[in-house]
């Protein structure tokens, strides 16, 4: 049982680390008071010019290439989101319809642009992300072993990134009126904040760590775009909301959607596991979490103004 | 704002019209209009292939793009116009909506790959007398499984288990010792028979070439879908950790993410191995330079078989109402041609072994028995 976990530590975190800074996306996104189901498709932009850009550069930088193809998704998620923040903050759109509608452009843009591009709907990068142990840590008993061996690079820099996000949006002017923008953008407005400036940088925001998402899938899991972000999108759209809006709680919520992930994709090579029908695995995540969202109806942490488009003249 | 609404749906709806509408020739390309029954007016018209691609894209370095390869390479060498449509689905009703309209487009030789296509086909050989089908992996039937093929139709198979057999066999006399392990897609006959095959393969060459290749039955799975890139990476890494030392991946997608994680091992130094099915997978296996991580793969000429049934209609000899099997004997199946990973010595074994095959000396079981699923 110890070696188990031992053995699906490392592939559970790998599997998390995409869903948790998508989550960290839309946490950015839900917190200023805009709704983000477009997370799916924004991930999906990432996938496609994370590969992309990584398969056409990587015969000449070999190293670099991946850190490059990392920043080029994150600046094209964050710019595919701009429409999304359009269409609900400047034209104050229905933010459920907006976020399908992006779902659904970047299903079909993403497999043209890679046809028009490519010539082929699926792009594969030569080189993924290798994985490393780190030396010394990883001798630390029992923690070493789970959490520094077989570890990747984008790990560390994701969960990085959630420190300095939380810190930014809980210790600092400018996380206070993100979230005041979500939980009363007219008691902000009147305060001084610009509503619509701070929902536009968080949708931006959102749509770059989505980016990011997308194409930590690729460089780590998949190695391949090809048209689909299988559902990963909405997965970390549910940990968001099982998660409660609070960093830390995305944290727990990604994880454990990614050990349980982990557990259902190998169950059958694993003998102890194999004795447990597969349907019971996959679909555990999903129960738990409905039983979570009911229990958890009555106080629920959500940004009270989210999914209202702010209208001045209200106030 | 409603009304924009309904007047943008309302114009969605004319040009969906007008699109379907305006790619239906009425008339044929030499200008003659064709009889009632459809037979050509002119014995030397020419062949127009249609194709209906099944799951997946027209591009997915497997199925689809094998049969797709076969046909553009027919209408090279016989100057024909090709055309492929992928369905908006999977379902019997997608399939049957896009060989319609490859028919109305005059279309009149389509191809439809895997098969799920069966109780499609099996509706339309009557619906449309004048047009003939190739069914690949599959036979008509209306879902009872109680074949009926029309004389508009041929039916062809491949021998899985051949092919896994001589991937097997490799894989073993490469190794010398280890073990193996195999990750199939759906629990479905085609499959099945690529890891009942190779499973022979391997325990063929452990008796007769003193190799001592392990298979055990926790390593032996099927993941249950062609396309969850993730858990083939998952798996493949699980199994890895294990101490298999290669996998055959019968998989699609799936195989897909077992390839990227056995590409990230061997740049990392580990020597593991992917057998790769259907095609010559090697390219998708490259890490650094050329050096490749597929050590062999077990193909099925999806292609030669897609090719061959066009010139065999162009040549007035179309098969139809028959089911075909492309085996050894007919080189349907086997290794690539070219195999890097491998020692010329072990080539050359399983040389002996297809031949022998072709002569029928060597028999390959398609039964389960008491082999691993």
């Amino acid at each position: 049982m110890v070696d188990l976990i031992y053995l699906l530590f490392p592939y559970a975190i790998a599997f998390t680390i995409p869903l948790l800074i998508t989550s960290l996306g839309g946490l950015f996104s839900e917190r200023s008071g805009v709704i983000n189901i477009g997370l799916e498709g924004l991930m999906l932009m990432g996938m496609f010019v994370g590969a992309l850009v990584i398969s056409r550069i990587e015969g000449f930088t070999p190293g670099t290439a991946i850190w490059i193809g990392l920043l080029a998704a994150m600046f094209f998620g964050a710019i595919f989101a701009l429409l999304h923040a359009f269409a609900c903050v400047t034209l104050n759109a229905n933010q459920v319809i907006s976020g399908i509608a992006i779902n659904m452009i970047a299903a079909a843009v993403t497999v043209y642009l890679a046809r028009f591009i490519t010539g082929s709907g699926n792009v594969q990068i030569i080189r993924g992300l290798s994985r490393q142990t780190i030396p010394l840590l990883s001798e630390i008993p029992i923690i070493g072993r789970l959490f520094f061996t077989q570890t990747y690079a984008t790990t560390w820099l994701v969960l990085a990134i959630l420190a300095v996000a939380t810190f930014l949006l809980y210790k600092t002017r400018f996380g206070l009126r993100l979230r005041a923008c979500g939980e009363h953008p007219h008691a902000a407005d009147s305060a001084g904040v610009n509503v619509y400036l701070m929902r536009y940088l968080a949708v931006t925001i959102s749509g770059a760590c989505a980016g990011l998402g997308g194409a930590t899938f690729i460089v780590t899991l998949s190695g391949e775009f090809n048209g689909t972000a299988a559902g990963l999108g909405f997965l970390a759209l549910a940990a968001l909301i099982f998660g409660q809006w609070k960093p830390w709680g995305i944290l727990g919520a990604t994880f454990f959607f990614g050990f349980a992930s982990t557990i259902a994709n190998v169950s059958q090579a694993i003998p102890v596991l194999a004795q447990i029908p597969g349907i019971y695995l996959k679909t555990f995540p999903y129960v738990v979490t409905l039983v979570a969202l009911v229990l958890s109806s009555k106080s629920s942490q959500a940004p009270r103004a989210i999914g209202e488009p702010y209208d001045k003249g209200k106030r | 704002m409603k009304s924009w609404l309904g007047l943008f749906l309302v114009l969605a709806l004319i040009f969906a019209v007008i699109g379907c509408g305006a790619d239906e020739p009425v008339v044929d390309e030499n200008g003659v209009p064709d009889e009632e029954n459809g037979e050509p007016v002119d014995e030397v018209a020419e062949v127009r292939v249609g194709m209906v691609t099944d799951a997946g894209t027209i591009d997915d370095k497997s199925f689809n793009q094998g049969t797709w390869e076969g046909i553009q390479l027919a209408a090279r060498d016989f100057d024909l116009e090709t055309r492929y449509l992928q369905p908006g689905g999977t379902t019997e009703a997608d399939y049957i909506t896009e060989i319609g309209n490859l028919v109305d487009a005059e279309f009149l030789l389509i191809v439809c790959p895997g098969f799920k296509f069966e109780t499609a086909i099996y509706d339309v050989q009557t619906r449309y007398p004048h047009a003939k089908f190739v069914l690949i992996d599959g036979y008509p039937h209306a879902g009872d499984w109680e074949p009926v093929i029309n004389d508009n139709v041929v039916s062809i198979f491949f021998t899985e288990h051949e092919s896994g057999f001589l991937a097997g066999l490799a894989t073993a006399l490469q190794l010398g010792e280890g073990e193996v392990g195999f990750i199939g897609g759906m629990e479905i006959p085609p499959v099945q028979k690529f890891s009942w095959g190779f499973q022979q393969g391997v325990a063929y060459a452990n008796e007769n070439y003193g190799t001592s290749v392990a298979m055990q039955a926790e390593n032996f799975i099927y993941e249950g879908s062609f396309d969850n890139v993730a858990a083939g990476q998952q798996l493949a890494a699980a199994m890895y950790d294990k101490g298999v030392d290669a996998i055959f991946a019968a998989a699609g997608g799936v195989g897909i993410g077992a390839i990227n994680e056995a590409k990230a091992r061997a740049a990392a130094g580990e020597e593991v191995w992917i057998v790769g099915v259907d095609v010559d997978q090697y390219d998708e296996g490259i890490y650094e330079g050329n050096k490749s991580i597929i050590l062999t793969s077990a193909m099925k000429y999806i292609d030669v078989a897609a090719y061959d049934m066009i010139e065999a209609e162009l040549n007035g000899v179309f098969p139809g109402g028959q089911i075909l099997m492309f085996d050894a004997a007919n080189y349907g199946i086997g290794i690539p041609q070219e195999n890097p990973n491998l020692d010329a010595e072990v080539e050359s074994i399983v040389q002996e072994a297809f031949e022998a095959m072709q002569a029928g000396t060597l028999q390959v079981a398609e039964e389960q028995g008491d082999l691993i699923r």
